[in-house]
């Protein structure tokens, strides 16, 4: 079995962070709040990937979890004045045990029929949370005014990006362990897996926990970034596009892809706002993504995978290649 | 009581309508075509444009609303659905993507403010204290023709049978000398058109805005999984299933929670008895 870290990746991850947190001394605060976001963004599909990317079972209702942790938090801080440090893992471990109804569907259906079950989850939600306690909830209009972690750009943005690497880099080293390559073969084929002796159960229900936990947290953070929640804009058909979209552009399964992925369709919105300041950018951005994906259903990862390849060869230099090369598949 | 049952009736015949054009590609192409929602938003739309932008007669304006969503449903086959080659979740994927597409264009075209399309039949009847408008009395007429007609068009016809040996066993039915290329295509297009029937019912009833697409969406898929995949008898039973308990619900408890347990009935079905409750039909 490979290193799960080599020097080489290491040598990567720090390049990365370095470049990130040096990034606010150049980019203006619009451009970071800009990032903030992607760096939300990147929590949720990293989230989607840990369950959908990894074992196959595509979830359509991720914002079920992301909610249930923003939500909790919100509920708690604002309704209830919990202090933050108690209401956040709260959240969390509520966030945790939602997952698990996500899990029980799983133990019988899958495929499309696991995506529409999630699907349905998030209606309920969506419609639970107007009708079941408006004044938990704020109803419609959600609940404004949560506390707010920190303020001004340069402090979120540094916070969402440490814990944008924390995840990924926990993420990534999980997916890398045996323990990841088991839940890989679940999407390939599950019959095999169990045949092998292995618990498709246990894998799955950690993987599900996994990606829960990642989902509270990204919910709980971003809600004391934002200051409020509303149902429509959370529980929405739209957002769920974003975060599938995020992870399957960058490269299901690989927990980098989905990152870069979420950056990729962030600034691709954002740098078509001067050119169409209309609607039209969705239309674009729908496009480049339509295209993208049939192209190459394994995502940028793939793509940049293969170029990585590709000048290999070129300079005839066949060395030991210790990433996971082209083995992202498509969710 | 006679209220809850006229409206469940009504309610009921429109969901069928609705359910029928996804029921037909899913047994037929065994994927779930999420961009169904969007052949029902522009069904509504093409009708809006024919009839209340450039005045022609209503007959034109369902015209037009059945050719768009024909050329809508062929286009997505040949240039999406077809080269995926039956990939399920990737067929699911890019045909969510799709449907967001269309919405931005819808936006781009009509901006995204809601319209109120009129009624194609005007007036209402009463009867006792309920008052049923014509226009939902025509709906669910229509839907009955439609459903009869298609029915009738996949066991009696040439083409019918053919669809029905592709949606049994797609291999058999190549060697049986039948283009199952040219039959999905043909699928497709006939999805597309009801959809876009559907959609000018369902727009008058609710209204026309760009994200209408997703609650006829979710009416559909419950219809159809609920019902048990792609059999239309199925499909018919649970749209009345599921219209009656929206009905029953919005007047004896609250309206707020009708769609509740509409999610509540997918959840359950599809965890308990995932092949649905009449089975795997075939049509």
């Amino acid at each position: 079995m490979k290193g799960i870290m080599t020097p080489r990746h290491v040598a990567l991850w720090i390049a990365f962070a370095a470049i990130m947190l040096l990034l606010p001394q150049v980019v203006s605060n619009g451009t970071l709040r800009i990032i903030i976001f992607a760096n939300f963004l990147a929590i949720f599909a990293m989230s989607w990937d840990f369950l959908s990317g990894k074992t196959g079972y595509v979830s359509f209702g991720h914002p079920f979890l992301i909610g249930i942790g923003a939500y909790t938090t919100a509920i708690l801080s604002y309704r209830f004045h919990m202090p933050i440090e108690y209401s956040i893992p709260i959240a969390v471990l509520t966030t945790i045990a939602g997952g698990t109804f996500f899990f029980l569907p799983a133990l019988r259906i899958k495929g499309t029929y696991f995506a529409l079950v999630t699907l349905a989850f998030m209606e309920l939600i969506y419609q639970l949370t107007q009708v079941i306690r408006p004044d938990l909830t704020g109803g419609t209009r959600g609940i404004s005014g949560v506390k707010t972690l920190l303020v001004g750009a340069v402090p979120n943005y540094y916070f969402s990006f440490l814990l944008m690497l924390g995840i990924a880099l926990v993420l990534w080293v999980l997916a890398r362990t045996r323990l990841g390559t088991a839940l890989d073969a679940i999407a390939m084929n599950e019959e095999a897996v169990s045949g092998s002796g292995l618990s498709t159960t246990k894998l799955k229900l950690f993987a599900f926990m996994v990606s829960a936990a990642v989902a509270g947290i990204g919910g709980a953070f971003y809600v004391h970034y934002l200051g409020s929640i509303a149902p429509r804009a959370l529980f929405d058909i739209d957002f769920v596009f974003t975060i599938i979209v995020s992870a399957l552009i960058g490269g299901a399964s690989t927990i980098v892809g989905p990152m870069l992925g979420a950056f990729f369709m962030t600034f691709l919105l954002e740098y078509l706002r001067p050119l169409l300041p209309g609607s039209e950018r969705y239309l674009i951005y729908g496009l480049v993504a339509l295209v993208l994906y049939v192209y190459q259903p394994k995502g940028i990862y793939a793509i940049i995978a293969d170029l990585r390849d590709g000048m290999r060869s070129k300079n005839a230099n066949n060395s030991k290649n210790s990433g996971k090369v082209g083995d992202g598949k498509a969710a | 009581m006679t209220q809850i049952l006229i409206q469940g009736f009504l309610l009921s015949g429109l969901y069928a309508l609705i359910a029928v054009g996804f029921t037909l590609i899913f047994s037929v192409g065994r994927v779930l075509n999420l961009a169904y929602g969007a052949y029902i938003m522009m069904g509504g739309y093409a009708y809006f444009y024919a009839v209340h932008i450039w005045h022609l007669p209503k007959t034109l304006g369902f015209l037009s609303a059945v050719v768009v969503g024909a050329i809508a449903g062929i286009l997505m086959y040949r240039l999406l659905v077809k080269r995926l080659e039956g990939d399920q979740v990737a067929v699911e994927i890019s045909t969510l993507i799709l449907a967001v597409i269309i919405q931005a264009g819808i936006v781009l075209l009509f901006n995204d403010s809601s319209k109120i399309l009129l009624p194609i039949v005007n007036g209402v009847w009463h009867v006792g204290s309920t008052t049923i408008t014509k226009n939902m009395v025509m709906a669910m007429i229509a839907s009955w023709i439609i459903l009869g007609g298609l029915l009738a068009f996949v066991k009696f016809t040439h083409l019918g049978r053919a669809i029905q040996a592709v949606s049994m066993d797609p291999k058999g039915a190549l060697i049986s000398g039948i283009r199952t290329d040219r039959i999905n295509l043909t699928t497709w297009a006939i999805s597309g058109a009801l959809g876009a029937v559907a959609g000018v019912f369902f727009a008058t009833h609710t209204q026309l805005n760009p994200s209408m697409w997703v609650s006829p969406l979710i009416i559909a898929v419950a219809v159809v999984i609920v019902g048990g995949i792609g059999s239309i008898i199925g499909s018919l039973i649970v749209a009345h299933i599921i219209g009656f308990m929206e009905i029953i619900t919005s007047t004896l408890i609250g309206a707020e929670l009708r769609g509740i347990f509409t999610m509540l009935l997918i959840i359950i079905v599809l965890v308990v008895r995932p092949q649905g409750l009449f089975g795997r039909g075939d049509l």
